[in-house]
């Protein structure tokens, strides 16, 4: 039992990573990108990679994983600087896409279809570490790391693009710096993110980084409540520990268990979008200044 | 005379078969005002468009102190100087007052802005002697999408004042204002004018015009028709003709 809760904190810190960063363009800078997972995943691969040809050093991984998604964010950041609202969440999706294919096919880096196996347990000094510390330092860095940035100048000029981007570069602000470092800023996290979960599962396949997988990333930050601190947090505490919820209810058929998990998002985006379209934490922290 | 701050030759600019702007020549100076007069669609916020990079002119110059920009993107033409408001003011509406026009004395898009605590301070300062001037302070939490027509239209130009630009482009600025609200702003543009700010105004309402403007340039149809003393234009009866909608019937 403490192994599952610990396996389940695990997953629900790395999603809460993916969700806050996530949230840092979505909320911040209103850029609508469902292709977080593709970063997810270069960051998985990367960190894979240093751990199966280099060593299990998740600090390491971790750096990898930062690089290589930060570095490739600039493949986000183009199509965001010349379209916006629901051209650029097309734009985003046919990333997503095309990213699957290419982690499917790409074999030397990825392993294909069947992934990456027998990724080494992460040591640190020679030691066998757990992943879940290092997961929810992660987290916590990243969450203090986008309070600094949200309060202060560089997210009032997120915050200032995504509600007059015109208005803006009028007052100086050279929007595609500020666009491209935001990326840069989620991607790496998410490629943070990418890293431990590798190391967690010890194996990663392109399962993991699919749309629907960015789609979820999207839910959480929408239902906790997009350009909050604490919302992307609550909405994947909730939707992942949804369905471990719904597991140990006696009089739903294990076999049933997805169908009623569907139903039960369903039922609660809808209901959240109706009574709380800001989201579970949204309305808490409406109209406080952050100056 | 005083120094010419900024200068267009011959702008033009066509929207497919629609000749927006053709060949528009100005000059501002610091220091005085330039209204921007004519009928809607004469080509005026397009004359600001092209001035400021929002959008590309097909032909012509401009240039701000000797300097060219064109083909400078609109965050570049800023940082030259140049602040604009628009017609819809677009104000960062979920952020607060004092957070929009803070917002306008960062113009770094680097992680953080240069010169530490000190340069802080002093940006801070400037915001709120612009919340100050504009009689915002007392509202500096409120957020802009909470805030009354006037007092958008006042928050609009405290991220002006703020910004520090020496060449303001205006547009529209005093439309929907009420009279007292009207008298602030006039005293707004005659502060700034004293401390030799270049404004350039697009104004509809010509009691405005008459008390703030030193020049007026009458566009029609993408053209300057005529350009001077603000009496002397606004007296001419052809000009009236055509502002007021009676437009001449062209030779077939």
């Amino acid at each position: 039992m403490i192994a599952y809760a610990a396996n389940l904190a695990t997953i629900v810190a790395i999603f809460a990573i993916l969700a806050a960063t996530l949230n840092f363009i979505v909320g911040y800078a209103g850029i609508f990108s469902v292709a977080h997972a593709v970063f997810f995943g270069l960051g998985a691969y990367a960190g894979a990679q240093v751990a199966l040809l280099l060593i299990p050093d998740p600090l390491l991984a971790c750096l990898a994983g930062a690089v290589v998604a930060g570095g490739l964010s600039l493949c986000l950041a183009l199509p965001a600087l010349r379209v916006r609202g629901e051209y650029f969440v097309a734009a985003s999706m046919g990333l997503q896409m095309m990213a699957v294919t290419l982690f499917s096919e790409a074999k030397p880096l990825t392993g294909g279809i069947g992934g990456l196996v027998n990724i080494p347990r992460p040591t640190l000094f020679g030691v066998e570490v757990s992943v879940l510390p290092l997961a929810l330092v992660a987290l916590a860095l990243i969450l203090l790391a986008t309070a600094l940035l949200q309060r202060g100048a560089f997210g009032r000029t997120l915050q200032a693009l995504r509600d007059a981007e015109s208005a803006a570069e009028a007052l100086g602000k050279n929007v595609a710096a500020a666009k491209t470092l935001a990326m840069a800023f989620a991607c790496a996290g998410a490629g943070i993110g990418g890293a431990l979960f590798a190391l967690h599962l010890s194996f990663v396949n392109v399962e993991s980084f699919t749309m629907d997988q960015s789609v979820l990333v999207m839910a959480m930050v929408i239902i906790g409540g997009t350009g909050t601190l604490w919302g992307p947090l609550v909405g994947a505490i909730i939707l992942l520990s949804l369905p471990s919820g719904l597991a140990f209810i006696p009089f739903i058929p294990p076999t049933e268990v997805g169908a009623v998990q569907q139903i039960v998002y369903g039922l609660a985006m809808t209901l959240l979008m109706i009574f709380r379209p800001a989201g579970l934490v949204g309305d808490l922290s409406k109209g406080r200044a952050t100056a | 005379m005083t120094t010419e701050v900024l200068r267009t030759e011959n702008l033009s600019r066509s929207f497919g078969g629609v000749q927006a702007v053709a060949g528009v020549s100005l000059t501002l100076h610091a220091g005085a005002v330039t209204a921007l007069v004519g009928p809607n669609g004469a080509g005026k916020t397009t004359t600001f468009n092209l001035i400021t990079g929002n959008l590309r002119a097909d032909s012509g110059t401009a240039a701000i102190r000797g300097k060219p920009i064109m083909g400078l993107k609109p965050w570049q033409v800023a940082r030259l100087g140049v602040a604009r408001s628009f017609q819809d003011l677009r104000l960062f509406t979920h952020m607060t007052v004092r957070e929009n026009v803070l917002a306008a004395t960062e113009t770094a898009s680097w992680f953080w802005q240069p010169g530490g605590s000190t340069a802080r301070r002093a940006r801070e300062a400037r915001a709120d002697a612009a919340l100050e001037a504009t009689g915002l302070s007392a509202l500096a939490r409120a957020r802009a999408i909470d805030l009354a027509y006037a007092e958008r239209k006042f928050l609009s130009m405290a991220r002006i004042l703020a910004a520090e630009a020496d060449i303001w482009l205006l547009d529209e600025p005093a439309s929907g204002l009420d009279l007292a609200s009207r008298t602030r702003f006039g005293q707004l543009l005659k502060d700034a004018q004293a401390r030799g700010v270049a404004i350039c105004l697009i104004e509809h309402n010509l009691d405005v015009v008459v008390e703030l403007s030193n020049r007026i340039a009458f566009l029609d149809q993408g053209k300057v028709l005529a350009e001077g003393d603000p009496d002397a234009i606004l007296k001419d009866p052809a000009l009236a003709a055509i502002y007021f909608g009676d437009r001449p019937q062209e030779a077939a």
